[in-house]
């Protein structure tokens, strides 16, 4: 992590990819809730009156999971054009750093000239890239509410289980599913916000 | 970085840039070669991106970067060519002559604004000015895909790794002594040369230029009779060997 320290220009690199990587995660939890969800209202429907209420949590459940998939897919379409400004990023930095050191070497006009093209050429890529992370940030901060009200549900959902007759435990064992989910998702969510944080106190 | 004029002609000049201080002792050193005709400039492998920012002012002490129009690489490989990517931002509109066998693979140095302009196998003419040069096929010798550069007015052939030797960093430019010479060339020549028959090929299309200086991509430059005594150990020498 010393190495980050020293080139924060790496650090952009190394966020983009930990997010990325978080989005994985994401995306499986989600996928898989949306499915119990509709396992969990076959379910449901079987036990009848008794767990009218555990029917209409489910539409919930599937709900929010359903726009959860959504945005992290539409994050993930944008990983490629994250790791482009990234690498853009990356790129510039490596010239300003290079012709810095030529600076050193022979104070040349010219040399002058392209390292304050390239310094404003980082400047821009930074700008463009802090943009982008922005926008990132309020879309797991999205995200992150709804596995607030996941987890509020899943405590809803497991008092209507308990009235659900001989279903009580199977459905149960889906509220209890849903809370461990949104707990894991919830969690991928921190670690990008954090990630995100650390790189905005490196910029700083 | 030292630099050595080589070459002072009507029309043009050539400059050689080695021998670099500030690199550090675990990359090979090399050689990097520099013609100047009237209103361009062309960089022949111009090196690992280690070295950038080195010869950048080396070239900056002899020309405008407006005028550097051309990069030759002779081969794919890092030390000739992976300071591509910062080059493509400080003379964008620069063409780089290099083997098509390796576009695709040299492309992965990062190259957005220059132009790649495949040399094919057969090698091709290059005119700069009112100077014409050649690229000469040396396939093989080490890479599959592989170019000299023959420049007929100056009489010099720049031989990428065909005649390095591995020398030490504060090492002389010319071949003084060939006898001793050859003692550090061998391991090179045995170890990264591939194929005897290449060899053969190359040394019979050589022997028809005039040469008066031979000039590597690693250690010494040979100058009159050390080309021909080159091409004489050369021819001798079994190359394609692990343990030697
Ligand atoms: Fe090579
Ligand atoms: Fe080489």
């Amino acid at each position: 992590m010393d190495s980050i320290r020293k080139h924060p220009e790496i650090k952009c690199f190394v966020t983009v990819a930990t997010i990325v990587a978080q989005l994985e995660v994401i995306l499986t939890e989600a996928k898989s809730l949306s499915l119990t969800s509709k396992n969990a209202r076959v379910v449901a429907i079987r036990a009848g009156e008794a767990a009218l209420g555990f029917k209409s949590i489910t539409n919930f459940i599937n709900e929010f999971s359903g726009r959860t998939i959504q945005t992290t897919e539409h994050i993930n379409l944008h990983a490629s054009q994250l790791f482009k400004l990234a690498l853009h990023h990356l790129r510039a930095s490596q010239l300003e750093q290079h012709l810095a050191k030529s600076l050193t070497i022979l104070d040349h006009p010219e040399s002058k000239k392209l390292y304050s093209v390239a310094a404003s050429h980082v400047k821009d890529a930074m700008v463009a890239l802090k943009h982008e992370l922005q926008n990132l940030q309020w879309q797991f901060e999205e995200i992150e509410q709804q596995m607030r009200a996941a987890e509020y549900i899943a405590v809803t959902s497991r008092v209507e289980a308990s009235q659900a007759g001989e279903f009580c435990a199977s459905l149960e064992s889906v509220s209890d599913y849903i809370s461990s989910a949104a707990m894991r998702i919830k969690g991928a969510i921190e670690t990008n916000l954090n990630t995100l944080d650390e790189l905005e106190r490196v910029f700083k | 970085m030292k630099s050595t004029d080589l070459y002072q002609g009507k029309h043009h000049k050539w400059i050689v840039f080695g021998r670099d201080q500030g690199k550090s002792e675990k990359i090979i050193d090399t050689n990097q070669y520099m013609i100047v005709t009237n209103q361009q400039t062309m960089l022949l492998d111009p090196g690992g991106i280690e070295l950038f920012s080195a010869m950048l002012a080396g070239i900056l002490s002899h020309t405008e970067l407006d005028k550097v129009t051309t990069l030759f690489a002779s081969h794919q490989d890092p030390d000739i060519i992976s300071s591509l990517g910062l080059w493509d931002k400080t003379i964008p509109k620069a063409k780089l002559y290099a083997p098509w066998l390796w576009e695709g693979f040299i492309r992965h140095f990062g190259m957005d604004n220059i132009e790649y302009k495949s040399i094919p196998d057969e090698g091709q003419e290059l005119r700069l000015d009112s100077v014409t040069f050649r690229f000469i096929p040396a396939h093989f010798l080490h890479s599959s895909g592989n170019f000299h550069v023959y420049d007929p007015e100056a009489k010099i052939l720049m031989s990428g790794d065909i005649g390095a030797a591995l020398e030490e960093p504060d090492a002389p430019m010319f071949v003084e002594d060939f006898a001793r010479h050859a003692d550090k060339m061998r391991y090179f020549h045995q170890r990264w040369m591939p194929s005897n028959s290449a060899k053969k090929n190359w040394i019979a299309r050589v022997r028809e230029l005039e040469i008066d200086m031979m000039a590597p991509q690693h250690g010494r430059i040979f100058k009159g009779e050390a080309v021909q005594e080159f091409l004489e150990w050369f021819d001798n020498l079994e190359v394609g060997i692990v343990n030697s």
